[in-house]
C-alpha cells in the first residue's frame, strides 16, 4: 500500500523535460503549474504590499511619490484579485484534486484546461507589461472617467486585455469543473455523496460561467470606449460613468464568492478529517453553497451605496446582502457542530482552519456594517472597507489556500512537509494577519478614506502597527514556503498513500498518483466515513481495514 | 486645512468615544445602529472563538481518546434555529437602519432646505452658497437643513465628513445631492472618499458651521469679489445662448406664445412627454434637457432645440436662474443677489 513503490510511475515522472509539461493535457500536471505561477503572483502583490505599508509609515509620505504609490495599490489590488484570489483555489487546487475525487482519470476537456492556463498565463504576462509601460493607476476597479482619460496611456488598455484573458481563462474552468461532476462521477457516487469541496467548486464554477462573461464585456468596452469614444461611461462623449460601476460589480461582487466558497470548501473537507467525524449537516452545507451562488447575483448594488443610485434601489440591495449572511453562518455553525465530541487532530491544515473560523467570523460580521444603509455611508471607502475585505480575502481566502495546499501537498508532491514549520507558519500568518489588519478598522472607524498615500498624523499610530503586522504575516508566510518547499529535498519524508485519514477518493491513488490517477476505476463511497480507517504507527497514514460501504 | 482634528482613541483601550464627534441630525442615529452591529458582532464572534476552543480542548485527539464519540451528523431543528435566529437580528437592524437612512436623504417635509452648489474638480472644490458667495469651503447655519447640489467637472469625487456620518460621490454628468441639519458649530474636515488621482488624499476642504444666521450673514457679506453670482451666471448665460428667442421667462404656459415650452413657474413640476411618460422639472431633467435637448421633449412641442456646449458652471447658473422664475421660492435667492449688487454699489462709492 505504501506510495513508494511506485514512484517510479508518478505522473511527476511519466514523461520527462520541459515539453512533457508545458503541452501537457493532464489535470495534475496543470494543477501544479498553476500553483506554481499563482505562488509567484502572491509573491509579487505581497512585494507590492510591503511597499505601500512602508510608505505609509509615516504620515506624510515620503517613500515614494504619491503617483508610484498609486500605481502599487493598483497593481497590488489588481494582481491580487485577478491573479491569485479569484483563481488560486479553482485553478491550482481545483484542478488537481477534482477528477481524483469524482475517481476520474481526468477533466471533462484537458486540451480546453490547458488553453485555460494559458489564457491565464497570457493574462498574467500582460499585468506585468503594463508594469513596465509605466503602470497603471486607476485601483483595480478601474472606475471611468479617471481610467479612461487619455492621461492613462497604453497601460489601461493592457490591462484591459489582460483582465479579459484572465477571464475567458475562469470561464473555461468553469465549464471543465461542472463537465465533469456531471458527466465523469465514479460509478454509484450520487449528488450527495461529493465531497463538499466538489459542491463548493460547482458552485463556484456556476458563478464563474454566468457572471465572468461580464467582465470580459466590460473589459471590451472600456477598451472600445478608450479607442472609439463610443460614449457608454464617458459623460465628455455622452456616456455615464456609474453604468460602468453596475458592470463592473455584475461580476466583481459574485468574484467574491468565486473566491470564497472553494475556501469554505477546503475548511469542510479538512474540519471532517481532522475530527475523524463525518461533517455536519452534509446537505446543508452543500445547498448553502448554492445559496450564496445565486444570492451572490444580486447584491452588486451595495457598492453603489453612495454612487447617486435611487434610495429605493439601495434599500433592495441592502436587504439581499443581508439575507446573504445566513448561508455563512450556516456553514460555520455545521463546521463547529463537526468538531463537536470528535477526536481533533491539530496537524497545519486543521491549525489553518480553526484561525479561519476567527478571521471568517470577522470579515463576515463586519460585512454586515456595509451591507446596512446607516453604517455603510459613513463607513463606505474608507480603512474598514480595506479591513474588511481583506479579512474576507485575504485572511479567509489565503488562510483556506494554505491549509488546502498543505493538506494536499503529500498527494501533490510525494512528500510530508514538516509539521512543526507548518503549525508554526499558520501561528504567525494568524498573529501577522490581525496585528496588519485590526488597525485598519479602528482608522476607518475614525474617518481615514482609502487609497490615500498621505494621511492625518492621528493616524500614524495605527498605520505603524499595520506595516509591522505586515512583516510578521510576511514572516509567517516565508515560513510555510520554505517548510513546503524543504520537504521536496532528498531529506524530505516520503508521504503514505493516506497520510491524513481522509475517506474521499483521491486518497485511494498513490501519493503522487500516476498518470492515470488510479490503476482500477474505483467505486464512489461516502466521502466522510471514517469508521473503516485505521491508523498506522510512524508517518505510514492510513489504511482500510474491513469493509467500506459503498455509495 | 492640511491636517484632520479627528479623535482617536484606542477602541482596545476601552474608550466608547472612538467614533468621531457627532455633528449632524443623523450621526447619532447612525452610531445607534454601529454600536448594536458591533454588540451583536462582538458576541457573535466570542461565542464562534469560545465554542472553538472549547471543543479543540474537550475534544482533542490523544491518548485514551483516539476515537471521536457518537453524535448526530445532522438536526435540521438545529439549522432552523441557527438560520432563523441570525435572520431575525439582522432584519431589526435592518429595519432600524431604515429609519436613519431614510432621515440620512429625506428632508423633513416642510422643511427650508438651503441649497448650496458644489462642484468638485481634481483637486479642489467649488461651493457657490445662497446669495451669490463662492468659497472653497463651505458654509452653513446651524441646525438649517441644506442640501448639497454637487457635480464634477472632471473624474468622480466623494464628499465626506466624518462628524456627519454623512457621504455622496460627486459624479460628472449628473446632480447628486447630499442632505445635511448641521448640530454642532465649528470646523470639521471634509475630505475626498472617491479615488481621483496623484492628490486624491490632499482634496480637503473644510465645513465651516456658523452658529447662527447673523454669523453667518456677516461672512457672507465680508470680502465678496467682482464674481457673479450662481444666479447671474444663469441669466446671462441665457441671454447669451438666446434662449430667450425660444422659451418665455415672464409668462406662464398658455400666456406664451413660445417655440419651446415657458420656463416661468415650471421648477418642481411634471412634464408629461412627447411618447408618453413623465419628468421631474428638476436639477438633472434641465441639464439633460440643456445638454442633450432631444432626450425628454415635453409634450407638445417639436424636437428643435440645439445642443449647447456650456460650462459646468453656467449649467449650475441657468438652474438656479431657473429657480428664481418660481413666485415665492427661489425669490431670496435673486433679492439676496440684488442686496449684494446695492453692497457692492456702495463699496464702490466709498
Amino acid at each position: 500500500m505504501s506510495g513508494a513503490a511506485h514512484a517510479g510511475d508518478s505522473y511527476l515522472t511519466h514523461g520527462r523535460g520541459l515539453r512533457s509539461w508545458l503541452l501537457t493535457v493532464d489535470h495534475k500536471r496543470i494543477g501544479v503549474m498553476y500553483l506554481g505561477v499563482i505562488v509567484g503572483t502572491l509573491i509579487l502583490g505581497g512585494v507590492f504590499a510591503l511597499a505601500l505599508r512602508l510608505h505609509l509609515w509615516n504620515a506624510g509620505g515620503g517613500l515614494v511619490s504619491n503617483d508610484t504609490y498609486n500605481r502599487l495599490f493598483t497593481l497590488h489590488g489588481a494582481v491580487m484579485v485577478f491573479l491569485f484570489v479569484i483563481p488560486g483555489i479553482p485553478s491550482a487546487l481545483g484542478n488537481f484534486v477534482l477528477p481524483l475525487q469524482v475517481g476520474a482519470k481526468d477533466v471533462a476537456f484537458p486540451r480546453v484546461n490547458l488553453l485555460s492556463f494559458y489564457l491565464y498565463l497570457a493574462g498574467a504576462v500582460l499585468f506585468l507589461v503594463t508594469l513596465v509601460v509605466g503602470g497603471l493607476d486607476t485601483g483595480w476597479t478601474l472606475y471611468p472617467p479617471y481610467s479612461l482619460e487619455g492621461a492613462r496611456g497604453l497601460g489601461i488598455l493592457i490591462a484591459l486585455v489582460g483582465v479579459f484573458l484572465a477571464g475567458f481563462s475562469s470561464i473555461l474552468t468553469g465549464v471543465n469543473f461542472i463537465a465533469t461532476i456531471h458527466k465523469l462521477r465514479a460509478p454509484g457516487m450520487g449528488w450527495f455523496d461529493l465531497p463538499l469541496f466538489l459542491w463548493a467548486l460547482y458552485a463556484t464554477a456556476i458563478i464563474q460561467i454566468l457572471a465572468t462573461p461580464v467582465l470580459g464585456i466590460t473589459a471590451a468596452l472600456g477598451f472600445m470606449e478608450r479607442l472609439f469614444h463610443l460614449g457608454l461611461f464617458m459623460p465628455e462623449y455622452g456616456g455615464d460613468p456609474v453604468l460602468f460601476q453596475h458592470f463592473f460589480w455584475f461580476y466583481s461582487h459574485p468574484a467574491v464568492y468565486i473566491m470564497i466558497l472553494p475556501a469554505m470548501g477546503i475548511v469542510s473537507e479538512v474540519v471532517s478529517v481532522f475530527s475523524r467525524k463525518p461533517i455536519f449537516g452534509y446537505r446543508f452545507i452543500a445547498m448553502s453553497s448554492l445559496a450564496i451562488a445565486v444570492i451572490g447575483f444580486l447584491v452588486w448594488g451595495h457598492h453603489m451605496f453612495v454612487s447617486g443610485q435611487s434610495q429605493w434601489a439601495n434599500l433592495v440591495f441592502s436587504f439581499l446582502t443581508l439575507l446573504v449572511a445566513i448561508p455563512s453562518a450556516i456553514k460555520t455553525f455545521n463546521w463547529l457542530a463537526t468538531m463537536y465530541k470528535g477526536a481533533i487532530i491539530l496537524k497545519t491544515p486543521m491549525v489553518y482552519v480553526l484561525t479561519f473560523f476567527a478571521i471568517f467570523g470577522v470579515g463576515g460580521l463586519t460585512g454586515l456594517f456595509l451591507g446596512i444603509l446607516a453604517t455603510d455611508i459613513p463607513l463606505h471607502d474608507t480603512y474598514f472597507v480595506v479591513a474588511h475585505f481583506h479579512f474576507v480575502m485575504v485572511g479567509a481566502v489565503m488562510i483556506a489556500f494554505l491549509a488546502g495546499v498543505h493538506y494536499w501537498w503529500p498527494k501533490m508532491t510525494g512528500r510530508l512537509y514538516d509539521e512543526r514549520l507548518g503549525v508554526t507558519s499558520a501561528v504567525l500568518v494568524f498573529l501577522g494577519f490581525n496585528l496588519t489588519f485590526i488597525p485598519q478598522f479602528i482608522v476607518g472607524i475614525a474617518g481615514m478614506p482609502r487609497r490615500y498615500a498621505t494621511y492625518a498624523v492621528e493616524f500614524q499610530g495605527q498605520n505603524r502597527l499595520s506595516t509591522v503586522g505586515a512583516f510578521v504575516l510576511t514572516a509567517g508566510l516565508v515560513l510555510a514556503l520554505w517548510g513546503l518547499l524543504a520537504s521536496l529535498g532528498k531529506a524530505g519524508a516520503r508521504a503514505p498513500r493516506n497520510p491524513w485519514g481522509a475517506a474521499s477518493l483521491e486518497w485511494q491513488a498513490e501519493s503522487p498518483p500516476s498518470h492515470h490517477n488510479f490503476e482500477v476505476p474505483p467505486d464512489g463511497v461516502s466521502p466522510y466515513d471514517y469508521t473503516t480507517l485505521k491508523e498506522l504507527p510512524g508517518d505510514q497514514g492510513w489504511v482500510v481495514v474491513g469493509k467500506r460501504e459503498v455509495a | 486645512m492640511s491636517q484632520l482634528h479627528l479623535p482617536l482613541q484606542h477602541l482596545l483601550l476601552g474608550q466608547t468615544s472612538y467614533l468621531p464627534e457627532r455633528a449632524s441630525s443623523v450621526a447619532e442615529g447612525a452610531d445607534h445602529i454601529f454600536l448594536s452591529l458591533f454588540w451583536i458582532s462582538a458576541v457573535s464572534l466570542a461565542l464562534i472563538i469560545g465554542v472553538t476552543i472549547v471543543f479543540v480542548v474537550r475534544y482533542r485527539r490523544r491518548p485514551g481518546r483516539m476515537d471521536p464519540e457518537a453524535s448526530p451528523d445532522h438536526s435540521t431543528r438545529l439549522e432552523i434555529i441557527w438560520s432563523v435566529i441570525p435572520l431575525l437580528l439582522v432584519m431589526a437592524v435592518f429595519v432600524a437602519s431604515t429609519q436613519v437612512y431614510q432621515a440620512m436623504v429625506n428632508a423633513p417635509p416642510g422643511a427650508d432646505v438651503q441649497q448650496v452648489r458644489v462642484s468638485a474638480k481634481k483637486w479642489s472644490w467649488q461651493f457657490d452658497h445662497p446669495g451669490g458667495k463662492k468659497d472653497k469651503d463651505v458654509h452653513l447655519v446651524l441646525g438649517q437643513p441644506t442640501e448639497l447640489l454637487m457635480i464634477s467637472t472632471d473624474v468622480i469625487h466623494s464628499l465626506y465628513v466624518p462628524q456627519w456620518r454623512l457621504k455622496q460621490d460627486v459624479v460628472p454628468g449628473r446632480y447628486t445631492r447630499l442632505l445635511v441639519t448641521p448640530t454642532k458649530a465649528g470646523s470639521f474636515p471634509i475630505v475626498c472618499t472617491e479615488y481621483c488621482g496623484t492628490n486624491h488624499s490632499q482634496m480637503n476642504a473644510v465645513a465651516v458651521v456658523h452658529a447662527d444666521q447673523a454669523e453667518y450673514q456677516a461672512w457672507a457679506a465680508e470680502g465678496r469679489g467682482a464674481d457673479l453670482s450662481l444666479v447671474e451666471v444663469g441669466r446671462k448665460a441665457f441671454d447669451d445662448q438666446g434662449c430667450s428667442a425660444c422659451h418665455a421667462v415672464e409668462k406662464p404656459e398658455g400666456q406664451d406664445d413660445g417655440i419651446g415650452p415657458s420656463l416661468f413657474g415650471r421648477w418642481g413640476g411634471t412634464e408629461q412627454l412627447v411618447g408618453g411618460g413623465t419628468a421631474k422639472f428638476d436639477e438633472n431633467y434641465v441639464r439633460e434637457s440643456i445638454v442633450k435637448p432631444g432626450a425628454k421633449v415635453v409634450k407638445g412641442y417639436d424636437d428643435v432645440m440645439p445642443a449647447s456646449a456650456l460650462e459646468e458652471r453656467e449649467l449650475l447658473g441657468l438652474i438656479a436662474y431657473l429657480q428664481t422664475l418660481v413666485p415665492g421660492r427661489g425669490q431670496d435667492d435673486g433679492e439676496q443677489g440684488e442686496r449684494h449688487e446695492q453692497g457692492e454699489r456702495k463699496e464702490k462709492a466709498q
